[in-house]
């Protein structure tokens, strides 16, 4: 008899009702019915709680026509409202996959901004299903960049591709060339103990061929390419050198280089330039190992963590049951 | 859902629009990736089992074809009617404005193409920050380097991937300028138009419907089609043409 919350995914709007009685309760429902207004998730469990007892005369008013309108309006209300929530989910997951293309972090109050709105205070729940949808459908993991600063990034999940099947994806495009400047310029930096100056790196890519102002036919403008998009997009990392006169600057890995590719396989990459083995550059070598065993370690503690944080939202949703699948 | 079609769709998206050619051989290096032993299944199958998953995301790939040579193109496109939604997280205000601005030239022409000194006097037009005609020369690159628009010899019109992209939204936007092709019903940019009685027509569209016609008539007038008829795009004859891939893709990338 009692009308227990449906699955607790959206508290039932009668939790209204006990404020003043029935009249406010209709009222209530069909204003957010007609503004599209969520209250029904503002509505916390706490109140249905609370409203147990109460919930039994508002049951008894259920049978009554008023009491069936009073019903039908509501229900109206939480399918809208729920229609809401999947869009904005929908929207924010196709947010995040423009965002990311540009490769630049995005930060939570761009999401809420541009797409989240006044859902806002429902942000972990959206993120959380987008972050399903990212997975589950394109095979992206959403990765909190910085917590305090609370950005994110799309990492691919895939296992990264052997090389005869690298050379065959960036065959399909455009792609291919510019990360093969950047992993240029990422082992220019390496070898040059983790730093490299403008100069220098300007210098490599003349003996390639490639100027800084003059169009290329597969990296555009290389300058634009390398200090704006590349820095831009968290690749590498440009500062002044200090107590540098005239003042130079230098390169470095960027974060998302750190995330994407490691000093091993940029070893390697040189190395294989060389048609030398990557031994025989002991420094960079042992400094690659010890990078590798760094990322092991980083890896196991993030897997653990990650498994019990599932755990702990597996149960939570299931009681919620948000989820449809 | 497997890591096939995971990878497939971060790759279509990756190039916006990719034509049938690449899309099939896309498919296969997906399937080579992650499960060699399957059976590669058919495209249209492949892509409709992909939708279907898609649905609740309220996006789909989306199959159209070239205007001026009817290569059939796939772009993963929006299914809500938002404004230029994808651009708009890419581009600034004012380069969002002047893409709209050169949108509606393009619409209102009669040839589907907008000059670039007609699109750049409109400059001072532009909401947000002022913009000067030399960084809106850089922004339309930055236009058809995204695959928005397509130039040619100095003038701009839509890319296939705009057109897939925002067919509704420009239906919707300008109902009263758009035209329409009078076989397929699609949105038409560039196309032949009969002389008498105005209706037109995609040059594909012509190419298809006047196949081994040697009086070709309109349809709705009856009278006699004045334009060159083009040729049937045959994805076979492209392959056999023998064009090395190095020209192919300098031809390619001017086209789109």
């Amino acid at each position: 008899m009692l009308q227990k919350p449906e699955s607790g995914a959206l508290p039932i709007p009668q939790a209204e009702g006990e404020k003043d009685g029935d009249r406010d309760g209709e009222t209530q429902a069909l204003t957010a019915s007609q503004n599209e207004v969520p209250s029904p998730f503002l509505q916390e469990s706490p109140k249905e709680d609370l409203g147990a007892r109460k919930e039994e005369g508002a049951t008894e008013s259920a049978l009554t026509p008023k009491g069936s309108r009073t019903l039908a309006a509501k229900a109206l209300a939480r399918r809208r409202a729920y229609r809401r929530l999947d869009r904005t989910v929908a929207e924010l997951v196709q947010f995040l996959l423009v965002k990311d293309k540009k490769k630049s972090p995005i930060t939570r109050s761009e999401m809420v901004k541009y797409v989240i709105g006044d859902l806002k205070d429902l942000f972990p729940e959206i993120i959380a299903r987008a972050a399903e949808h990212l997975r589950y459908v394109f095979g992206f993991e959403l990765k909190q960049f910085g917590r305090k600063h609370h950005t994110y990034i799309l990492v691919n999940k895939f296992k990264p591709l052997e090389e005869e099947e690298e050379v065959e994806e960036e065959d399909l495009g455009g792609d291919g060339p510019r990360l093969g400047l950047l992993i240029m310029i990422l082992g220019l930096i390496y070898m040059k103990g983790n730093s490299a100056r403008e100069t220098q790196v300007w210098e490599m890519l003349r003996r390639l061929g490639v100027r800084p102002s003059k169009y290329h036919f597969l990296f555009g403008y290389p300058k634009r390419l390398i200090m704006e998009d590349f820095v831009q997009q968290r690749y590498l990392n440009y500062r002044q050198v200090p107590h540098t006169n005239p003042p130079e600057c230098e390169f470095s890995w960027g974060p998302r280089s750190n995330l994407e590719i490691s000093k091993m396989k940029v070893l390697g990459f040189v190395a294989k330039l060389h048609k030398k083995e990557p031994q025989h550059w002991p420094v960079q070598y042992r400094e690659a190992l010890a990078d590798e065993a760094d990322r092991a370690r980083a890896k196991a503690r993030a897997e653990a963590s990650m498994r019990a944080r599932a755990r702990a939202r597996a149960r939570a949703t299931d009681r919620a049951g948000i989820y449809p699948w | 859902m497997t890591d096939v079609h995971r990878r497939f769709l971060q790759l279509l998206m990756t190039h916006g629009v990719l034509e049938e050619w690449d899309v099939r051989r896309l498919q296969k290096h997906c399937y080579r990736v992650h499960d060699r032993t399957a059976a590669v299944e058919e495209l249209e199958d492949f892509i409709n089992n992909i939708n279907s998953v898609l649905e609740s995301l309220y996006i789909e790939i989306k199959k159209g074809a070239t205007e001026d040579d009817g290569r059939p193109v796939y772009a993963l496109v929006n299914l809500a009617t938002t404004s230029v939604s994808k651009m708009a997280s890419d581009f600034a205000e004012n380069e969002l404005d002047l893409f709209r601005k050169a949108l509606e030239l393009i619409i209102d022409s009669e040839t589907g193409f907008a000059s670039s000194t007609n699109i750049l006097n409109l400059v001072d037009q532009l909401k947000g920050k002022k913009m000067r005609k030399k960084e809106a020369e850089q922004v339309l690159q930055k236009f058809v380097q995204n695959k928005w628009l397509i130039e040619k010899e100095g003038e701009f019109t839509l890319h296939s991937r705009a057109i897939l992209e925002m067919e509704q939204y420009i239906r919707e936007t300008y109902p009263d300028a758009v035209k329409i092709c009078n076989i397929c019903h699609s949105l038409l940019i560039q196309g032949q138009s009969c002389e008498t009685c105005g209706i037109r027509m995609h040059l594909p569209c012509v190419a298809k419907y006047f196949q081994s016609n040697s009086e070709p008539r309109c349809p709705h007038c009856n009278d006699y089609w004045p334009h060159e008829i083009p040729e049937v795009f045959d994805p076979e004859k492209e392959r056999e043409a023998g064009t090395s891939r190095a020209t192919k893709r300098s031809l390619r990338s001017r086209q789109h």
